[in-house]
């Protein structure tokens, strides 16, 4: 498993398991929702796009949180062909480069065009089209950088361990 | 725009001050990714913006090419027009009306329900003063709208039951988009908007009782005529439908009058191309249908009437609720009635 | 070759490189994006060559997240794998593999059997891509894993029967291929049902036969009792309500209670409403069900995101033009030309997610192949099964990483990739069957049409 055992997290850390905690409850919502739809239209005959929705709107604050979660407990899927035959250090050293190269650019370039999206929704006032949709939809598109922020935050902290490892400040122990 | 826009700028800047020939055949390519809202394998509408493409590209000898994306490729369709507005890509084909959440009066330059049919709607666009209207309300967003495909009256949809009165309507459930969904709704219609891919099951299953899609053609290949057996007309809620180009300002501005003067030619050809393409095919796409079992029916005058009034209570509220809208709006008035 | 096409090709290889090396697939695939970004407008500032991306073309980003975001198709994702969850987690999942395999005594293999048969009740009850391999692998890896089961068997019987899910109708992807070619989804659905069929029946028949040849990899059970009656009956009343809840999925959609979407949810409420029956889900079973649920979803999303900009540039720079290029310039006679796109497509599956070979290939060859006169239905299936198999085929396998994520330490992506060999032989079989009997897949359309 990823850091979730270490003693002595960081506050960074214990947030985030905070967060992931808070934001699984979605699922739950979700399911209510889908079968109070359900229910209304096959028994009523009563559609309610609000409820629709609401279904992509729960998913969405739930799949980009799942995003972040994953990052911070080091869920998320390696290619471990090579890496199981790989020294701690290298694969620190993989971590390290990959982190500065691949992710963090990655990550401001979501940010950067993420930003002006969200702005433009909220100054268009956008909301659903269709027939009692949903309004508000800046608060959804907020969720992209939110939940990027939040990435980066979790991101960073890996890096702060990963380079503490690698230019000697105690903590002898590989990576994943 | 960044780099890839002081590219291309500066490839149609060298050939704005270079050459006079309206086709220089030594002046760089105009390489534009142009993404449509529909898929380029439908039948029409997908096909409009190729063939306007294919005929921009051999009138300029292949100095203009595009590439038509189908939606989804490189931009959603429904971030087509944001897309253009910030620069992203150079040009989109869309109908306007996808982008009603973000901008109510975009609807009216698409289609309305109860409105304008498709020679109201080029009277009033050319002649009535709608192309202004729509730079107006455009151009401050960073976008040229350019009207460039067209088609008539869509049908009202495919029922797996009949539809007599409005009590019919009343517990239906229906996928319908927009205004016209809005419009059911106030007679009692339960409104979904299921994704386009789970259409044809839920209504195989009876999870809906109805769907409207587009023209009969095109429903036809989707296979709706398989699973609903009545197919009603007419398209109340869109009597034309209308597409545009749209093209980001400060790009358009930049371009040689040549290249926009062919381009606009092009996009006239477009809407009566697709015109003549989508009434040409709709008599056989219907008749095969019914050969498969389907019914066409009209609708009931009463049952239109009260479409009718629900329409305009719909239209009313919209218009109360965005200065925009009430002026278009009042402004298509203003010219059918004189049209009349 | 231009240079901008050289790029599309290196931004593959660097693609390749970065996962070879053991950093996170979605990262990598983000940030090669990113990377080829930067790349693409030296060369087009620096050296004057068109690439034709830039930071504002990338910079699409935003809003194909955000169509990822309004997707209401891909709710059913968590929701199937909260359903799953739920099931493993509240040990209902376990008795049902158990009650199961004991119909099966003495038959070695009975497990991966199992496995086999839930899998194609699950298959025609989710449409998407990761839910069954998801589900499957949190039912049925435990169970044979604690047998002894070889690991390579194990995995390799999940990955391969997960992957039916998206053949077997419902499926997401057989709804988007009907919608690149403008054709009935309702055709390709009922084209599909019976290879689905043909192909699990080929999985049940190895999974049979191989552990006669090589009983290490599936022990016999310890104490296999006789079965009776009196066996029959108990099981029979132990499944029963495992049974109903997944019958409940597939009659929800059958008749027209909810959409495909819907079913997933309506099946996470059964389970959640089976295990508070049972007397399983306390407040510790709930919470840790839903924050995996955040888990494994949030690294299946990941993929996608990444993938999303990925796809985005490597287009950018012309690759699908240059996959386009290739096929279309194949000197063969008809059958030739059907068997090299096939083969050419199994080939790019290896590295290229079915999305992408969908978007880019199908629209092209379509053309090609109902000009040569043969049936479009018939084709698009086999061009199903071969995307099917590129789920399975490494490195680039969606499959394998879905279980990857989810599966116990013991199976690294080694024992994944050894382990779904016989099963990639298995579907190129069933391709071969469907090629040599188009019946397969036109004899149900035939049917439906003549009504
Ligand atoms: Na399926
Ligand atoms: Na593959």
């Amino acid at each position: 498993m990823g850091d979730e055992a270490r003693p002595g997290r960081s506050r960074l850390e214990v947030t985030l398991d905070l967060v992931t905690d808070l934001s699984s409850w979605v699922w739950l919502a979700l399911i209510a929702v889908i079968v109070v739809a359900v229910v209304l239209r096959f028994v009523f005959s009563l559609g309610r796009i609000e409820l629709e929705e609401l279904q992509w709107h729960l998913y969405a604050v739930g799949f980009l949180m799942g995003i972040v979660a994953c990052t911070g407990f080091d869920r998320h899927v390696r290619v471990d062909v090579f890496r199981e035959r790989m020294s701690a250090r290298l694969r620190d050293w993989i971590d390290f480069y990959g982190i500065l190269l691949l992710q963090l650019p990655f990550l401001a370039l979501v940010l950067w065009s993420a930003l002006p999206f969200v702005v433009d929704s909220f100054v268009a006032g956008e909301r659903s089209a269709s027939a009692g949709g949903l309004p508000f939809r800046w608060i959804l598109k907020s969720m992209l950088p939110i939940s990027f922020v939040l990435l980066a935050l979790a991101t960073l902290s890996r890096l702060v361990r990963v380079g503490r490892r690698l230019f000697g400040d105690g903590d002898p122990g590989g990576g994943r | 725009g960044g780099p890839r826009a002081v590219g291309s700028g500066s490839e149609t800047v060298s050939e704005a001050v270079g050459d006079a020939n309206p086709l220089p055949t030594t002046a760089p390519r105009l390489r534009w990714r142009v993404t449509s809202a529909f898929g380029t394998n439908l039948p029409t509408l997908g096909e409009n913006p190729v063939e306007v493409a294919d005929r921009l590209r051999r009138a300029s000898a292949g100095r203009i090419d595009w590439t038509i994306d189908d939606p989804g490729e490189v931009v959603p369709a429904f971030a087509i027009v944001d897309a253009v507005r910030a620069g992203k890509i150079e040009a989109g084909y869309t109908w306007l009306g996808y982008d009603q959440g973000r901008l109510p009066v975009s609807v009216l330059f698409g289609a309305v329900p109860f409105g304008m049919t498709p020679w109201e709607y080029s009277a009033w666009w050319v002649r009535g003063g709608g192309r202004e209207l729509a730079r107006e309300i455009y151009r401050p967003l960073g976008i040229e709208p350019i009207l460039c495909g067209m088609i008539g009256p869509e049908t009202a949809g495919w029922f797996r039951k009949e539809i007599r009165t409005p009590d019919d309507l009343s517990g239906l459930k229906i996928r319908f988009a927009g205004l016209g969904g809005r419009t059911l709704q106030k007679l009692g219609a339960s409104v979904t908007m299921l994704p386009g891919g789970e259409i044809f099951q839920a209504l195989e299953k009876g999870a809906i009782d109805a769907t409207e899609f587009s023209l009969p053609e095109v429903d036809a290949r989707l296979g709706f005529d398989r699973v609903a057996r009545f197919n009603y007309f007419p398209g109340w809620h869109q009597p034309h439908t209308a597409f545009h180009l749209v093209v980001h300002e400060a790009t358009w501005r930049a371009l040689p009058e040549p290249t926009r003067e062919l381009i606009e030619l092009a996009c006239g050809d477009g809407v009566h191309r697709n015109l003549a393409n989508a009434e040409a095919a709709q008599g056989p796409a219907i008749a095969e249908s019914e050969r498969r079992g389907v019914v066409t029916r009209a609708l009931s005058p009463g049952l239109l009437r009260a479409l009718e009034t629900a329409a305009h209570e719909v239209l009313r509220e919209e218009a109360a609720a965005d200065p925009d809208f009430a002026r278009v709006l009042d402004h298509q008035r203003r010219f059918r009635a004189r049209y009349a | 070759m231009t240079p901008r096409e050289w790029l599309a090709v290196a931004m593959f290889a660097a693609f390749i490189l970065g996962i070879l090396c053991g950093f996170p697939v979605a990262w990598v695939l983000g940030g090669v994006a990113v990377l080829f970004t930067a790349l693409a407008i030296l060369v087009q500032r620096d050296f004057g060559h068109f690439t034709g991306v830039d930071w504002s073309y990338a910079s699409l980003v935003a809003d194909r997240l955000w169509s990822l975001m309004d997707n209401w198709v891909l709710v059913a994702l968590p929701m199937f794998i909260c359903m799953g969850l739920l099931l493993d987690r509240s040990g209902i999942a376990a008795d049902l593999m158990r009650d199961v395999s004991r119909l099966f005594g003495r038959m070695r293999g009975g497990l991966a059997v199992t496995v086999a048969l839930i899998g194609v009740v699950l298959a025609a009850s989710t449409g998407i891509i990761g839910a069954s391999v998801v589900l499957l692998a949190l039912l049925g890896l435990p169970p044979m894993l604690d047998a002894r089961y070889a690991p390579t068997f194990a995995a390799g019987t999940v990955c391969a029967v997960g992957t039916l899910g998206i053949l077997i109708p419902p499926s997401i992807m057989l709804v988007l291929m009907a919608d690149r070619l403008a054709i009935p989804v309702g055709d390709l659905f009922l084209g599909a049902f019976l290879p689905g069929l043909v192909l699990a029946g080929l999985y049940v028949a190895y999974l049979i036969a191989w552990p006669r040849f090589r009983p290490e990899v599936a022990p016999a059970p310890d104490e296999a009792e006789v079965v009776d009656l009196a066996l029959l009956a108990s099981v029979f009343r132990d499944i029963v309500p495992a049974a109903a809840l997944i019958l409940t999925v597939l009659g929800s959609i059958f008749f027209g209670i909810a959409t495909p979407t819907e079913a997933s949810g309506v099946g996470a409420f059964g389970a959640l409403l089976l295990a508070s029956w049972r007397r399983r889900l306390g407040w510790r079973v709930l919470r840790g069900v839903l924050r995996e649920t955040t888990l494994t979803t949030g690294y299946l999303f990941g993929i996608f995101v990444g993938a999303s900009a990925f796809a985005l540039v490597l287009r950018g720079l012309g690759g699908d033009e240059l996959i386009a290029r290739a096929l279309l310039g194949l000197p063969f006679g008809p059958n030739g030309v059907v068997l090299t796109i096939l083969f050419v497509t199994f080939l790019l599956g290896f590295f290229l997610d079915w999305i992408e070979i969908t978007f880019i290939v199908l629209p092209l060859v379509a053309p090609v192949v109902v000009g040569l006169g043969f049936d479009l239905v018939w084709f698009t299936v086999l061009f199903a099964v071969c995307l099917q198999t590129s789920f399975l085929t490494p490195p680039v396998g969606f499959a394998l990483f879905y279980v990857k994520g989810v599966a116990p330490p013991e199976i690294d992506v080694w024992t994944l990739y050894v382990g779904i060999l016989p099963f990639v032989g298995l579907q190129l079989v069933g391709l071969g069957l469907i090629f040599a009997w188009p019946e397969l897949a036109t004899w149900l359309p035939g049917l439906a049409y003549s009504n």
